[in-house]
């Protein structure tokens, strides 16, 4: 197991990230103390949809680091570590209208461009493949080698594999430096001594790590139903309209504020989702908004109206300005790791992106390239300590 | 001073009587029920006026007669809404109110809430209590009192508390007395319990006639004996109670089931009194006071408000009434008091996501109610924890509780039907169902 | 209003004001579960538990325990949908 010399790691964030880091940072062979400052995925993680998605991602860095992401997930549930958590499954993207369509159509060719296998699908493909869709949707690209997987599910199972000290409720006021080095991190409870240090705080590391206001919060409010069946998809494939896209690509759409998932979930219920608000960093939900994602939702998939809303939420998505997530070794603190704004895509990318923090801790090349992620682009503030 | 309305949510005891009290300040009040008539589950009232009026004590039928009678004389100072269902305060401080006539989500903007939704019955898993047949002697007592009608064939009722005295009393005189009450506790081995509870003379008298009607019966009343596990036997089921050192079986087509009553389980909400929208509870959803007191806490959390409003002082009056209901409640509550069997590996504990204890045992032993709950799925589903929760508490004590569920008050609090919420602020909405109907005739 | 629903095409009498657990209690039909076995039936009758959660056509899902019958309903279990009520 662990010998005297091996290196004592904190990871402050006990996500999807974070237990993924503290999971290979173990299977490396250091010591690990998971820092949560409520309890494992109770952030982003534990509220969003489950997609394990290369067809929603940006051309260029993002879908090519979505596609290393996903090949990963299937590694780790033939290795066993993920076994039974992902669900390959298809992702549908929908148009209504010719403008959305063209939109569809562009995406398409770079996804192919990628290497992603993409089949244009023709209004009356849809309806057979997803009967009862909205008759407004007029064309969609299916992407079938996507999956789905859960983030509390998954986060989970990583803690489970690998057993890190793990402290609940505890927030992380500070980093400890020592010179130029990272010596641990302060704690409401008092602090706790670390070789190297991973910030996988979600919004919550912009202040820890001293980058100042390159990282915004972006609320997204969901809403989840009950059971359309007992158990399985109760729709053969992950639905997202083309809006949703065009908010991702940075086009302005007529409804850029939402971007509609229906996301069928093993259980039989469906996940809906989801508002893309601003700067906002609370987590309550409100009627008109979840009113107006239903609205899309039922004019996307009519049957929805036979089904109840059991729960909303909002998670807060952590968003960089630039639209890259933040990897990498900290720019002026040594032995300090950063694996952060990741917005939307934490569940996809997050297993990956902990494996590739792990290794950087342990100061070690992570066997995919993630250079363009490290936090060096950015000018560094005050560090917190 | 605004003249928003109080919103009052509940028009049982507890809701009547906050309603009136506020309504008789001058303050305008909107009360909403979920059901299509006043009452609650204690005077909920017989379907039909040719339904025969089940056994209850002469003063319960006066109390309700004198709030309906107050209500029908408020007039339009009491906006009464039934077939409402209150889905909780969201984002934007709307209290939101889900209209079942009409299909429609609506949001109030109300000067505060008086959350008056009674109390949960608890129900101590064990195997097969999920089983069609088995029921909760309150729900049971409801629908007595709605029909006229007790269930039909042989009937057990089994657990702890007072509620299955009166309850069998009622199953005797609708003409199909139960084949035994068995209560888990040992009630006469705890003479002080019963000494003090001979403070209140109406309630004591209340359970005394219960009690001559199961004698007159011949209902066996059975203290020690708990129920292990049920199993169907085509129609009927198998009730299998240990009694001591002795098992037997009961063979029943009902089993009525309760371990008394949990308050603040029916919303989940917690009262604020320093928001925007202050929040109180009142009557068995805040505390488990009965029937009697429950119109007197009404009027307690209706003075609260007004004071909270700044359009009136609190009022100390019904402190004595609320101090006798406490001490006579807590007196029950030792009279009674008995661990219950601890449920094997397989019993359900979420009936809604279908968990069992095995899934339990499963998770990390050192998970915070959180985890359980976000990790677990116990008490994700449509019931929202509202039977289970108290369960998975029992069953992990030891779980970290400050970690309970997510710090932001949720909603709906209550399942709420997509379409109708989609309408919500929405101008086109129609007002007529909006579920596809087949036009093919089945 | 006395009249007639229907659970699953079977014809089931009620008495005025009653709500739908009552008159399926009454017609002896306490399971309301669907073909998958999930167990769903007339539990709390105060619409806290969910367990009586039914489809009724043109409703969608809504508790039996609190929903007045009327004449002429369609309802079925509550994971079918419209399709088995």
């Amino acid at each position: 197991m662990h010998s005297r010399s091996s290196p004592h790691v904190v990871v402050v964030g006990a996500g999807i990230v974070g237990a993924a880091a503290a999971f290979f940072l173990e299977a490396a062979g250091a010591r690990v103390t998971l820092v949560e400052a409520e309890a494992p995925a109770a952030g982003a993680t534990g509220a969003s949809d489950g997609a394990v998605s290369v067809a929603s991602k940006r051309p260029g860095p993002m879908m090519a680091l979505a596609l290393e992401a996903r090949a990963f997930y299937r590694e780790l549930a033939a290795r066993g570590v993920l076994e039974g958590l992902f669900h390959p499954r298809s992702t549908f993207l929908l148009a209504r209208g010719d403008e959305e369509a063209s939109l569809l159509e562009r995406h398409g060719a770079d996804l192919a461009a990628a290497g992603e296998r993409v089949v244009a699908r023709s209004a009356v493909d849809l309806r057979r493949l997803l009967p009862g869709l909205g008759a407004s949707v007029t064309a969609g690209i299916e992407v079938p080698d996507d999956g789905h997987a859960i983030g509390y599910e998954i986060t989970a199972r990583f803690l489970a594999r690998s057993r890190p000290a793990l402290r609940r409720a505890t927030p992380v006021r500070a980093l400890k430096l020592r010179g130029d080095r990272v010596a641990g991190v302060v704690t409401a409870q008092g602090e706790i001594a670390a070789d190297r240090v991973i910030v996988a705080a979600g919004i919550g590391s912009a202040v820890l790590i001293g980058l100042g206001d390159v990282l915004v919060p972006r609320k997204g409010q969901m809403a989840v139903t009950d059971r359309a069946q007992p158990s399985g998809p109760a729709i053969g494939g992950h639905l997202m309209a083309a809006t949703y896209l065009a908010a991702k690509r940075g086009i302005s759409l007529d409804k850029p504020h939402i971007g509609l998932v229906i996301d069928p979930l093993v259980t039989g219920q469906f996940l809906i989702g989801g508002s893309r608000e601003e700067n906002r960093s609370d987590r309550r939900t409100d009627a008109a908004t979840i009113a107006a994602i239903l609205r899309e939702a039922l004019d996307f998939y009519p049957p929805l109206a036979g089904r109840r809303v059991i729960r909303t939420f909002a998670g807060i998505r952590t968003a960089c300005r630039d639209g890259l997530p933040i990897v990498g070794p900290h720019p002026a603190v040594d032995g300090l790791v950063v694996a952060t704004g990741f917005e939307g895509d934490g569940i996809c990318l997050g297993p990956l992106m902990g494996a590739c923090a792990a290794r950087l801790a342990l100061g070690e090349a992570p066997a995919t390239d993630v250079s363009v992620l490290s936090p060096r682009r950015f000018a560094v503030r005050e560090v917190a300590q | 001073m605004s003249d928003a309305p109080v919103l009052v949510v509940g028009a049982g005891p507890a809701g009547l009587g906050a309603a009136l009290a506020l309504a008789q300040a001058g303050v305008p009040v909107v009360l909403t029920e979920q059901r299509d008539a006043i009452g609650g589950a204690i005077h909920r009232q017989p379907a039909s006026p040719q339904v025969p009026k089940v056994l209850r004590p002469a003063r319960h039928a006066r109390s309700f007669a004198m709030l309906a009678a107050g209500l029908a004389a408020a007039g339009g100072r009491i906006d009464l809404r039934t077939s409402t269902v209150f889905l909780g305060l969201d984002g934007a401080d709307n209290a939101l109110i889900d209209d079942r006539r009409r299909q429609r989500v609506e949001a109030l903007s109300p000067a505060g809430i008086i959350l008056a939704t009674g109390a949960v019955e608890k129900v101590h898993p064990f195997p097969g209590w999920e089983l069609p047949g088995v029921m909760t002697a309150g729900g049971a007592q409801v629908l007595l009192k709605e029909t006229g009608r007790a269930p039909d064939g042989p009937v057990l009722v089994a657990g702890s508390g007072p509620l299955l005295l009166a309850v069998a009393a009622q199953l005797a005189a609708a003409g199909n007395p139960p084949v035994a009450v068995l209560e888990r506790g040992r009630p006469w081995r705890r003479p002080t319990a019963l000494a003090a509870m001979l403070a209140s003379p109406a309630n004591v008298a209340e359970g005394v006639g219960y009690a001559a009607r199961l004698l007159r019966h011949g209902v066996p009343y059975v203290t020690g004996a708990a129920v292990t596990a049920v199993r169907t036997q085509g129609d009927d089921l198998d009730v299998m109670v240990r009694h001591g050192a002795a098992e037997r079986t009961y063979r029943v087509r009902h089993l009525l089931v309760h371990d008394g009553l949990r308050a603040g389980a029916s919303t989940g909400i917690t009262e604020t009194r320093d928001g925007p929208v202050p929040v109180l509870l009142a009557g068995d959803g805040r505390e488990i006071l009965g029937a009697d007191a429950a119109v007197a806490d009404g009027r307690r959390a209706a003075a609260e408000m007004l004071a909270l409003l700044g359009r009136g002082a609190a009022s100390a009056g019904d402190e004595q009434t609320l101090g006798a209901a406490r001490r006579f409640q807590a007196a029950l509550a030792r009279l009674c008091e008995a661990p219950p069997p601890s449920p094997p590996p397989e019993t359900l504990v979420c009936r809604c996501e279908g968990l069992r204890v095995a899934d339990l045992d499963h998770l990390r032993p050192d998970a915070s109610m959180r985890e359980l709950r976000l990790v677990g799925r116990f008490g994700m589903g449509p019931c929202q924890g509202r039977f289970c929760g108290a369960s998975v508490a029992a069953l992990r004590p030891d779980a970290d509780p400050s970690l309970k569920a997510s710090a932001v008050p949720r909603w709906p609090v209550r399942p709420v039907s997509l379409a109708s919420l989609a309408g919500f602020g929405d101008p086109a909405a129609r007002t007529n169902p909006r579920i596809h109907q087949d036009t093919e005739d089945r | 209003m006395t009249g007639t629903f229907f659970w699953q095409g079977r014809r089931v009498p009620f008495g005025e004001g009653q709500t739908l657990a009552a008159a399926l209690l009454a017609a002896g039909l306490r399971d309301l579960g669907g073909p998958d076995g999930r167990p769903a039936r007339i539990f709390c009758g105060i619409g806290a538990c969910q367990a009586c959660a039914v489809t009724v056509e043109g409703l969608g899902v809504v508790e039996a325990c609190l929903t007045p019958a009327v004449d002429g309903m369609r309802l079925g279990p509550a994971m079918t949908g419209d399709d088995h009520v």
